[in-house]
């Protein structure tokens, strides 16, 4: 989820109509957008954006274009010139294997405020961030266009060539700026991978930016003085990087701004022939009325339909018979399937007019067999007196080993844990039961307490999913007797039949331990807590209880998942 | 009239009893149980018959501490989020406010709580989004920070003049300790000379039942007033028990239950559902990877392969899919289940039509844990499938589940964005006290998820909030309370449900 920050007063202002927190929120919907915070002092918004395929929607002026089209003050896919800048940009074809697109335009007669500086900045740092994943598909530069002369060279250059890259005051060498600036650090990896260093030129040898690490100091900005700027996106989509450029192109035409367009000359490797960018490829889509109607349960109208689709600013280039033909705006590219454009229209309709059906599709319902297994074992244990508790499966190895007298466990683990609390997979349930035991030591006792949860584990390494059954029993009385019963008493109620095997195991008391055996099959572990894990807990009473695997248990249903 | 004219039976034991509440000149019941080692029960047997006959009194005090809240530990810790605000501010000349989010370490809910409190006493201010400290030599709320350490250490302290601001910014909590005061109203010696041992049975024996002599035997009476033992018995856990019954409810409407492995292929979590391979859901910082063993098996090539084509090409959909090289290698990747959907694409394979499917099942993501986060949470979802099904029929699954599920009859729809269903719908419905809260999400699976299993009938998909609507119904507001460790809660949590 894309989050952005946007003034409430300058929003109205575009928008050119007074609206409450409420109704703002309301138009916002429309864009998938909502209010997560307002900040009044600040006359801040915090918009929450769910769309994470429609960038042309992550600034409030791309927000305001779509609800214009709602509101019917403005319909279609906006127009608007383009002249010839007469820049060229020329491509290296050494960077046909890294980073080889790029998409250029200038903007004439800016005179944005500090506020939309800002706030076109947030938008690149968005797009850059998530469209853009983290800058190694796609990156945005802005720059001083009296700065620039015409070709700009977009090539690979050795590591030894030397700028002021921004936020910075003295000249620094490529491979430093990897090194030590903070963008280098946290972007330099990308060019890292590429073994060489894309650099953008002027063509009297003014270095514009190391793409897509960081621009030039003095070059690379824009401030409330600038009124001339190249906008320029370099990356490893072809698509990509013109649909940004277009999508740039557009906020910025919102605020009065003249674009002209740029020649980029690809060598043949790269790109067959030179484009000019912004590039507005009239991509169409034909649609099928009657089969959209049967997706939506509508009735509409080709005419209604080409009159819907253009409230959600697209074209309408024909309509024939039942089949329109309707033309995509160039700066989204989310549009693959005709089924895109159903949603369109059923928003345009607005959902709430649609109307809900009275639902049919008659089927017969239950639960799996495995599901009313573990209810039946639940049912037995809260019949025992067991307080049922649910713990996290995702847990801290510590509780899995050391707190349980345990040296290693061979669980799954997670390699991109945020906390080690929460880094491996459970095998068993008795260890967080323990863990419940000492974080309640203030409670009355006894204390009963039971799980029937899945555990993961690996067996000839492969992942499986399956339940378990713990119960811990903890009081000053406690004794074998008070689990072996339950037990017995589950079992029996089961149909099973069993035996117990005396074993030795390290959360156990020697002696006071078995396994479970049905079947000839270990099916699980019974006995009593070791006393150095009751002082390891701070528990300061007896704690008997045992565990056991609920597809081991012939009567029952459970199931072992595998992931394969 | 006196008492002490009358003839008073009590039991030895509450003769005792009373004399002790006299020796003691009024006592506590917490007090007396520890004198006489009695338990509650037994004590509370014999004091009834002290009330009836009005020798003693009852009253019940209840006494407020005040303790320290979460908040509080940290702030008596860490210090006062605005003491560690001032405490940077008076190194630097001026801070913008994310990179003074990042110095003071903390949440932005906090740090505008405490940039506020600066702002208003006028001990800092706000120039173009840079903050700066006014007065470098003032310190803010010392006191409070004092009484804060005070509490934490366990001092006993007079908080008379800070209570206010304690509660109020939720560092602290005012707790009732409720005990009950025995009160004399006759003073022993006054009676002493009425009082009668009663010689009463009090408990009926099998010999008793066996041999008749019941019949000339009188029980004593019980004190029916008597407060009885507490006691716990087994039960199940609140949530897991409003799943039970939530699952229930999708039975009842004609869903079928369907399960999945926790431990997930990148296929089903995301390849089946039309996830490019680059989409940033995939990245680390999104899902959790495994990394002992890092791949499983891939399913049936038929099916890889089909949702191979769908992700380069759109398969045979009219989709112009992503066009990309997909990687099988990726795809085999394991994660853990990200979302309840993964449940759903592994039905996808044979599904029955018509059917009518749900899961609840444990799903994890790296978030931070916090009041409103967890990285194990629990997702309802399911999916419908029937040829002749539409759009607005799925909107009536959703009001039906608002109806049915939430027993909310105010509901509306708004657009809402899935990587694999279009269109895609958020159904909200009304709180009478929070407001439109999100309920439930759906959308129609988009062919691209579908027609690579066979499956030309449009299959619906939908989710449930159902932690949300637990925690609306039962007044929780800390999501973490769902897996509570409280035996406090996990015991006597009612199971009303209103």
């Amino acid at each position: 989820m894309v989050s952005i920050k946007a003034s409430y007063k300058k929003m109205q202002e575009m928008l050119g109509k007074q609206l409450s927190i409420e109704q703002l929120e309301d138009l916002l919907s429309y864009t998938k957008s909502e209010i997560d915070q307002y900040i009044e002092e600040e006359d801040m918004l915090v918009i929450d954006i769910k769309t994470s395929n429609r960038p042309d929607l992550w600034s409030p002026e791309g927000m305001i274009r779509e609800i214009k089209g709602i509101l019917e003050e403005e319909s279609g896919i906006p127009e608007y010139e383009v002249k010839e800048s007469g820049y060229v940009v020329k491509v290296d074809s050494q960077l046909a294997s890294t980073r080889p697109y790029i998409a250029c335009a200038v903007a004439k007669n800016i005179s944005l405020t500090d506020y939309y500086i800002k706030q076109i900045m947030q938008l690149s740092e968005k797009i850059d961030y998530s469209y853009g994943r983290r800058r190694k598909r796609s990156s945005i530069g802005f720059y001083n266009l009296s700065m620039i002369k015409s070709p700009i060279e977009y090539k690979v250059i050795e590591e030894t060539h030397e700028f002021i890259p921004l936020e910075s005051t003295e000249k620094m060498s490529l491979e430093r700026i990897l090194e030590e600036h903070e963008k280098g650090k946290e972007f330099g990896h990308i060019v890292k991978e590429y073994g060489h260093y894309p650099i953008l030129l002027s063509a009297d040898g003014t270095t514009l930016s190391l793409p897509p690490v960081i621009n030039s100091n003095d070059v690379g900005k824009i401030t409330e003085e600038t009124t001339g700027s190249l906008i320029e996106v370099t990356g490893t989509n072809f698509e990509t990087v013109n649909v940004v450029l277009n999508i740039l192109c557009q906020v910025l035409v919102t605020h009065g701004a003249e674009i002209y367009s740029v020649k980029i000359e690809y060598p043949p490797d790269i790109y067959t022939r030179s484009v000019i960018t912004p590039l507005f490829d009239k991509e169409e889509i034909e649609i099928n009325l009657d089969v959209v109607n049967k997706y939506l349960g509508t009735e509409m109208k080709p005419k209604d339909a080409a009159k819907l689709v253009v409230k959600r600013r697209f074209n309408c280039n024909s309509i024939d018979n039942n089949i329109l033909t309707i033309e995509i705006p160039p700066y989204r590219k989310d549009i693959l399937h005709w089924v895109d454009i159903a949603e369109e229209l059923a928003i345009a309709l607005d959902y709430n007019k649609i109307g809900p059906t009275k639902w049919k599709v008659l089927t017969t319902g239950g639960l799996l067999p495995e599901t009313e297994s573990e209810n039946l074992v639940r049912n037995i244990l809260v019949g025992a007196g067991g307080t049922e508790v649910l713990t996290n499966i995702l847990t801290d190895p510590e509780i899995l080993t050391t707190r349980v007298n345990i040296d290693k466990q061979n669980y799954v683990k997670i390699e991109n844990p945020v906390t080690s609390t929460y880094s491996v997979m459970r095998k068993m349930i008795y260890p967080l039961l323990i863990n419940v035991l000492s974080k309640n030591t203030h409670e009355t006792y006894p204390q009963m307490l039971f799980e029937v949860g899945e555990i993961v584990k690996l067996i000839d390494k492969k992942v499986i999913t399956q339940s378990n059954a713990a119960f811990l029993c903890a009081d000053a009385e406690a004794s074998f007797e008070d689990t072996h019963k339950r037990l017995n008493q589950l079992l029996s109620l089961l149909d099973t039949d069993y035996e117990i095997k005396q074993v030795n195991h390290p959360s156990f008391t020697e002696g006071r331990c078995g396994r479970i055996i049905i079947e000839n099959k270990v099916c699980g572990i019974i006995g009593e807590i070791h006393p150095s894990i009751l002082e390891n807990n701070q528990i300061w009473v007896p704690v008997v209880g045992f565990e056991i695997e609920l597809p081991l248990i012939p009567s029952l249903k459970c199931k072992v998942k595998s992931t394969d | 009239m006196s008492n002490s004219e009358k003839k008073i039976s009590l039991p030895s034991e509450a003769a005792k009893i009373y004399q002790i509440i006299d020796e003691n000149d009024n006592i506590s019941i917490r007090e007396l149980e520890k004198q006489t080692k009695l338990d509650r029960g037994k004590l509370e047997y014999y004091l009834g018959f002290l009330v009836a006959n009005e020798l003693i009194s009852r009253l019940e005090i209840v006494s407020h501490q005040i303790s320290l809240t979460n908040n509080g530990k940290e702030a008596a810790e860490n210090q006062l989020v605005e003491r560690r605000i001032t405490k940077i501010l008076k190194e630097k000349v001026s801070v913008s406010f994310a990179d003074l989010s990042k110095l003071v370490k903390t949440d932005n809910k906090e740090m505008n709580a405490g940039v506020g409190l600066l702002k208003k006493q006028g001990l800092i201010k706000i120039d173009k989004g840079q903050i700066s400290i006014i007065d470098k030599k003032k310190e803010v709320n010392k006191d409070l920070q004092i009484i804060l350490e005070q509490l934490l250490s366990g001092e006993t302290v007079d908080t008379s003049d800070f209570n206010e601001i304690l509660l109020q910014r939720n560092l602290a909590s005012l707790e009732e300790a409720k005990d009950i005061l025995l009160e004399i109203l006759i003073p022993y010696k006054k009676v002493s000379s009425s009082i009668q041992k009663m010689n009463e049975v009090s408990r009926l024996t099998p010999e008793m039942i066996r041999n008749g002599s019941w019949r000339d035997t009188r029980l004593r009476e019980y004190n029916l007033k008597a407060a009885p033992p507490t006691f716990y018995g087994g039960r199940k856990q609140p949530y897991a028990e409003f799943l039970d019954e939530v699952k229930q409810k999708l039975c009842a409407l004609g869903f079928k239950e369907m399960r999945g492995p926790i431990v997930e292929l990148e296929f089903w979590n995301f390849d089946a559902l039309f996830q490019a391979q680059n989409h940033s859901a995939r990245e680390w910082s999104d899902v959790y990877q495994v990394s002992n063993p890092k791949r499983g098996k891939l399913p049936k090539a038929d099916y890889v392969e089909n949702v191979k084509k769908a992700h380069e090409n759109g398969y045979d959909t009219g989709s112009k899919g992503w066009r990309y090289k997909w990687d099988p290698l990726k795809s085999a990747q394991l994660v853990l289940r990200a979302h309840g959907t993964s449940v759903s694409a592994r039905t996808l394979v044979d599904l029955e039509v018509p059917s009518k499917y749900f899961s609840i099942s444990r799903c994890y993501r790296p978030d931070t844990v916090d009041a409103t986060h967890l990285s194990e949470f629990t997702q309802v979802e399911g999916i419908v499938v029937d040829p002749s099904i539409t759009f607005r029929d799925l909107l009536g699954i959703l009001k039906a589940f608002a109806v049915d599920i939430a027993e909310n009859e105010n509901f509306k729809f708004k657009p809402d964005y899935y990587p694999f269903t279009e269109p895609s719908v958020e159904l909200d419905v009304l709180d009478p006290n929070l407001g439109w809260i999100e309920f439930g999400g759906a959308g129609i699976f988009r062919p691209e998820v579908t027609k690579p299993f066979g499956i030309e009938a449009p299959v619906i998909a939908w989710g449930l909030g159902i932690e949300r609507l637990f925690m609306v119904k039962n007044g929780i507001t800390d999501i973490r309370e769902l897996f509570s460790h409280k035996f406090d809660w996990l015991r006597t949590a009612k199971m009303s449900r209103g």
